[in-house]
């Protein structure tokens, strides 16, 4: 996940740690000071070792391994092989004739968007009606079951419950409509999937929301009672406007994961039928694992990268302007 | 609070309790679903008319499911990776965040923006090059020295865990309640004597205690639940295989008419653990999927 709306580290002015000795002992406590952060310096040093240790071989040298191989040729197996390829990778992915812009690329911004809208919509609706139950945690409880759940399952339990014999055709036949193909269909298959997608992200979207509605005073709320303004107009009017933080909260991560995730699409549909739920991370690890095309593969998870920085940097700046209006 | 609300509303609020019952039902059906369908008999599931409940409860489906997978090896992988994820990202956050928060040094804010910057980086980004570096990995495997000749560490159950054993959230969140911790405690300590190292387990890591139950169980989910990597390493090699990668191989192997009730049944084994101990934590964890909302 993207960190965006963390609290700022204060930045605070170093402060002198040994306040006693530095305040009284003059001339000795310069030596004391020094030898005491010293020390400090090398246990930090051990104690961020390990985590140093890891950036350097699982995230520097790979994000290093995976642009070379982006600008080579290579047809795995022997390191010595790697041939300088310039731009190619790139230049293939948007060539006439490939598919990566449209259906690929196109696929996964309306998988994102159609989860976005999806489970927004889902949670604004459910977290506000929580708000005025009795039992507020056992409700929120059965919302999160889906979130604690492998991929695996969700994405066959749903697939199961998709076919024309499960549980979802089940109800349709049963209210005298026709069965759907859901996953067969190139038209439905994509809906489809968003379908599991927002409702495996219900959960969490509620709490975001839930703590931006508890911070909500509560003094609004009696005001516009008294003014005899409707629950309509009470959310339309209070609720919705200072929920905007959170929503947008919702919006960006939702968005972000949705351009990211393909687990459950290779569990339900493996970009099929067709290619019709190809989405750009599965097109990078099929290219890679499934064809050997490392430089493809790599140079399609850079691309997918630069849109996901866009977005986050987008984001970003949209939090820090609103920081300065407040 | 709740007495304003009651002032406003004061008679039940039917429609929110369609609203929030429809969509509680809409969450639990395809898990009560996962379970039926669990017991049904051959020829029972995807055949119409559907049917919810199963003719007989009948429990050869988990015996099924037992006899295809080789549950211990599966159970002992995913045990074994999930364990080993958990407790390096236990401590390496518990001492980087100590040292963030905490310790002078120079670089410290360089550091400290780099943790915050490793989560910028999306995962699939990461798949293919460490895939390789795993492969290629010196002297392990039947590699040389120069990583080539063997398989690397993809034999080794250590590969499943290898990509998770630091995050950099986890990090974060112990520095910002680390912080919190007044100065005047650890200097009262190191003043008795007490090393940084000592300063860290007997001060710091009893006062950050929920906060690691928290993050312990974040990651003991996501590390349980966790397919893509899992199934990448375990495609060559099937010793290093764990539960979520087994249960999906299930549709290959079984037969067609009893298909779905034993993968279901195998799904149900493997969701049962993750969701007991939820129920046990559950006020653990909401906290902390609140508190990675605020990440």
């Amino acid at each position: 996940m993207v960190n965006t709306l963390a609290p700022e580290p204060t930045g605070r002015a170093p402060v002198p740690r040994s306040a006693g000795a530095s305040g009284s002992a003059g001339g000795g406590s310069g030596r004391i000071r020094h030898r005491h952060r010293h020390r400090q310096a090398v246990v930090a040093c051990l104690f961020l070792a390990p985590t140093l240790l890891f950036y350097v071989v699982f995230l520097a040298l790979p994000l290093g391994f995976a642009l070379l191989l982006s600008l080579s040729r290579w047809a795995g197996f022997d390191l010595g092989d790697i041939e300088p390829a310039g731009l190619d990778n790139f230049a293939g992915l948007f060539a006439d004739g490939s598919t990566f812009l449209v259906p690929v690329l196109s696929n996964t911004l309306l998988f994102a968007l159609g989860t976005v809208a999806l489970a927004l919509a889902g949670s604004v609706l459910v977290a506000t009606c929580i708000e005025k139950l009795r039992r507020q945690g056992l409700w929120r409880t059965l919302y999160f079951l889906p979130i604690l759940t492998t991929v695996v399952a969700v994405g066959n339990v749903w697939k199961y419950m998709y076919e024309p014999g499960g549980l979802v055709n089940g109800v349709l036949n049963a209210l005298g409509l026709g069965s759907v193909a859901f996953l067969q269909d190139a038209d439905t298959a994509l809906p489809s999937l968003v379908v599991v997608q927002a409702w495996a992200s219900l959960g969490s979207a509620i709490l975001v929301l839930t703590a931006g509605l508890k911070s909500v005073p509560e003094s609004y709320y009696e005001a516009a009672a008294l003014d005899g303004a409707g629950p309509v107009t009470v959310f339309w009017r209070i609720t919705l406007p200072l929920l905007r933080p959170s929503l947008l909260f919702v919006c960006v991560t939702q968005f972000l994961t949705g351009l990211q995730s393909f687990a459950l699409i290779i569990v339900m549909t493996g970009g099929g039928p067709g290619d019709a739920t190809d989405v750009a991370a599965l097109e990078m690890y099929r290219q890679a694992f499934s064809y050997g095309e490392w430089g493809t593969a790599s140079a399609a998870a850079f691309v997918l990268f630069l849109v996901v920085l866009a977005v986050t940097l987008a984001q970003l700046w949209f939090f820090r302007r609103k920081g300065e209006d407040a | 609070m709740k007495g304003t609300r009651r002032v406003t509303g004061r008679r039940v609020p039917w429609l929110s309790y369609l609203v929030v019952v429809t969509g509680a039902v809409l969450t639990v059906v395809p898990f009560l679903d996962m379970v039926m369908t669990s017991f049904k008999g051959p020829g029972e599931a995807g055949t119409l008319p559907y049917r919810f409940l199963p003719k007989a409860f009948d429990l050869s489906n988990y015996r099924a499911a037992m006899d295809q997978l080789d549950l211990p090896l599966l159970f002992r992988n995913s045990v074994v990776a999930t364990a080993v994820i958990t407790g390096s990202v236990l401590l390496t956050s518990s001492l980087a965040g100590y040292a963030l928060a905490k310790l002078r040094f120079p670089g410290r804010d360089l550091v400290f923006r780099l943790v915050l910057a490793t989560m910028m980086f999306p995962p699939f980004l990461f798949f293919v090059p460490r895939f390789l570096i795993l492969v290629h990995w010196p002297l392990a495997g039947g590699n040389d020295l120069f990583g080539r000749g063997g398989a690397g560490l993809t034999v080794s159950i250590v590969a499943l865990a290898m990509p998770f054993l630091v995050n950099g959230f986890g990090i974060f969140l112990m520095r910002q309640f680390m912080v919190a911790i007044p100065d005047e405690v650890l200097e009262a300590a190191r003043i008795d004597g007490a090393g940084e190292f000592a300063v860290w387990w007997r001060i710091v890591v009893p006062q950050t205690k929920p906060v690691l139950v928290t993050l312990g169980l974040l990651t003991f989910v996501d590390a349980w639940n966790e397919y893509i990597w899992a199934l990448l390493v375990s495609t060559a090699h099937p010793e290093v295989m764990t539960l979520p990668v087994g249960i999906q191989l299930l549709q290959d192997h079984v037969d067609p008419a009893r298909t779905t009730p034993i993968v279901m049944a195998g799904l149900v084994l493997s969701v049962l653990p993750v969701l007991v101990l939820f129920l046990l934590l559950q006020k653990h964890y909401v906290r902390g999927v609140m508190l990675s909302g605020l990440k």
